[in-house]
């Protein structure tokens, strides 16, 4: 078995905006390890969310390659990237993203929709994701009943609720004040030493040290094109 | 969680919403349900009506040669008749093959008498069943028991009575109570017909039994006149029916009554019809309308459910299921509503006598019209919701 979990190779997007072209990403290649944990730094437009996007298989690139556990993900209709995500993926999104007419409990439960599973067997794993979480005593709140840090834990506990092998997280601290920030950071950490990968991207310089690896983007390139240029864990470049 | 349970707790969420759809939803259905009821009973009634209208088929002996006309009817000139009818011909309508169909049958004699030194036209009746048959005969001094009127079909005219109508009574100068000999027999005016505005204005009734013995022709005919029920069915076949039954006699049928019927249904549906199109045209531009908006309010949480793994399909099941769960009731509330509607407002409507019933086998059809309406209207905006790029629905580039 490979292990390698993200495999990204020369990727090019390019978008149309008022008749003119943007590349927003011009060309990267980058590989994950499974079981690592990385962060993706960079400022506003340098293309970080577009490459998220492009690696939770919601955004084919213009030309370039990306297999996650060897997969390649745009050979893949729509439909089977659909099911991709299900069974690969956990997102969390930039503020929280929860369905607001839903509990904690059936929020968490939304990935499990689809699947085959009982309904019984969907409300234990949701209630144990919510437990990983420390949410297990607030499973009927709205979400408009709990605050910041445990909304963003609801979100990581849906992520993780279909026990998919990669993480992807996109600012996940982005909503939260420092002390909460770092709380959400440790529990990434602890997730990540549970086995998963994880992926996030962040412009907090705070939350690399929760992480293994740290790659640096700036207009729509990694900040050195040669892989073993880009920064590890605590790294003072920032 | 399932994706029903999703769709019950969006429409339970976007309760106004949800109502303002139902709400175009129930008065289209509601319109379509109270017009087919109303429609249908009036179909029923007007039948009812027409077949209480005097005759609709009229039968003559086979004849050959000229005709002469009674009242809005054709009748033979009898000289030329082959075979003549006679009361014997009576029961054979019963025990004929549309002996179901039969309602009234009034036979009569026609002959023209000498009256005061002036022809006139004599018509022979039993006269029950020839005022049963002709409701709208009524005398200008009518018979009274206590304060309510007393039908003219359930008098008893003596066999010296005759009964005429207004322009015979002017031609002849005659008024109830007097005496008139008729081909030297002796007569009462029994009373005077109001005024008809028809041919039969000119005619003077008598008895059946009485005209046969004052022109020696006893049991013979000229006509008969017979009221069929026939809401639903050809009155032709009716009247071969009856030609089977007495061979030397001929069936015609009046059309006039079943087309008029035909014709009146026919313009108030066209119209029910139109109109309950229209409101069903404009429920379901509220449906689109309404579930566009919806989409667009929920592009973010669309997004969401595609990047965690929902498939398209499931997002228009999610979209369809709304649909169907409000659209369901609107259209069990939209029957309910359009059926009170029918019994309470139909009958001022579209004048008609007596309760519009409940029609509960346009339950099924009202919720189906409304669920495939609704479906139909939101295919666009669940569409739309379905292939949404995931990415961009939440801002992700």
């Amino acid at each position: 078995m490979s292990e390698i979990m993200i495999s990204i190779n020369n990727i090019i997007k390019t978008y149309r905006s008022m008749g003119d072209e943007v590349q927003a990403l011009k060309g990267v290649s980058l590989s994950i390890k499974k079981g690592e944990s990385v962060s993706v730094m960079g400022h506003s437009g340098s293309g970080k969310s577009t490459l998220l996007s492009i690696i939770g298989a919601l955004n084919p690139p213009t030309s370039g390659k990306i297999e996650i556990d060897g997969i390649d993900l745009y050979s893949l209709s729509q439909e089977k990237r659909a099911d991709f995500r299900r069974e690969y993926l956990g997102f969390v999104f930039q503020q929280f993203q929860l369905i607001p007419y839903l509990t904690a409990h059936e929020n968490v439960m939304l990935p499990l929709t689809t699947t085959r599973r009982s309904n019984k067997e969907k409300q234990e794993m949701a209630k144990e994701a919510l437990v990983r979480v420390g949410l297990g005593n607030k499973l009927n709140r709205l979400p408009n009943q709990l605050s910041g840090g445990e909304q963003e834990r609801v979100a990581i506990a849906r992520a993780i609720v279909n026990e998919p092998p990669l993480i992807l997280a996109d600012e996940p601290t982005g909503s939260l004040d420092t002390k909460t920030g770092d709380e959400i950071m440790a529990l990434f950490q602890k997730l990540n030493e549970e086995g998963l990968t994880v992926l996030m991207v962040t412009h907090n310089p705070d939350n690399v040290k929760y992480l293994s690896r740290t790659i640096m983007m700036k207009d729509g390139r990694l900040l050195n094109h040669d892989e073993q240029l880009i920064t590890t864990m605590n790294n003072t470049i920032l | 969680m399932n994706l029903f349970q999703i769709a019950f707790n969006n429409i339970k969420r976007r309760k106004v919403k949800m109502v303002f759809l139902a709400l175009g939803l129930i008065v289209g259905v509601t319109t379509a349900v109270a017009f087919l009821s109303i429609i249908e009973s009036m179909t029923v009634d007007l039948g009812d009506r027409i077949d209480e209208f005097g005759a609709n088929i009229v039968i003559l002996p086979r004849s050959e040669g000229q005709e002469v006309h009674y009242g809005s009817t054709l009748i033979s000139n009898i000289s030329f008749d082959i075979e003549k009818l006679t009361l014997e011909d009576i029961p054979k309508i019963y025990e004929s093959s549309v002996a179901e169909y039969i309602n009234i049958v009034s036979p009569k004699l026609v002959g023209a008498v000498d009256i005061n030194n002036q022809k006139s036209l004599l018509v022979g009746v039993e006269t029950q069943k020839e005022f049963i048959q002709k409701p709208w005969f009524s005398l200008q001094e009518p018979l009274k028991e206590g304060n309510s009127i007393v039908d003219l079909a359930l008098m008893e005219i003596p066999d010296d009575g005759i009964i005429l109508g207004t322009s015979a009574a002017e031609a002849l100068k005659l008024k109830k109570g007097d005496e008139v000999s008729i081909n030297n027999r002796s007569f009462k005016v029994f009373g005077l017909l109001k005024k008809l505005g028809s041919e039969e204005d000119g005619l003077i009734y008598a008895n059946l039994t009485a005209v046969q013995q004052l022109l020696d022709r006893p049991g013979e005919l000229s006509m008969i006149e017979v009221s069929a029920y026939c809401n639903a069915c050809p009155v032709e076949e009716i009247a071969m029916g009856l030609e089977e039954a007495i061979p030397h006699g001929r069936g015609i049928p009046l059309r006039q009554a079943a087309l008029f019927r035909e014709e009146t249904i026919s313009q108030f549906s066209t119209f029910g019809y139109a109109l309950s199109g229209m409101v069903l045209l404009i429920a379901a531009l509220v449906v689109l309308i309404t579930m566009l908006s919806s989409v667009n309010e929920r592009t973010r949480e669309i997004g969401i459910f595609r990047a965690i793994g929902f498939r398209q399909g499931h997002i228009l099941q999610i979209i369809f299921l709304e649909v169907g769960i409000v659209s369901i009731t609107g259209g069990i509330v939209g029957f309910g509503l359009g059926s009170l509607a029918a019994k309470y407002a139909g009958p001022y409507l579209a004048q008609l006598q007596g309760d519009i019933p409940l029609r509960p086998e346009l339950l099924l059809p009202a919720v189906l019209l409304s669920t495939g309406l609704a479906i139909i209207a939101s295919a666009y905006p669940a569409l739309k919701a379905a292939r949404l790029n995931p990415a961009e629905a939440i801002r992700f580039i």
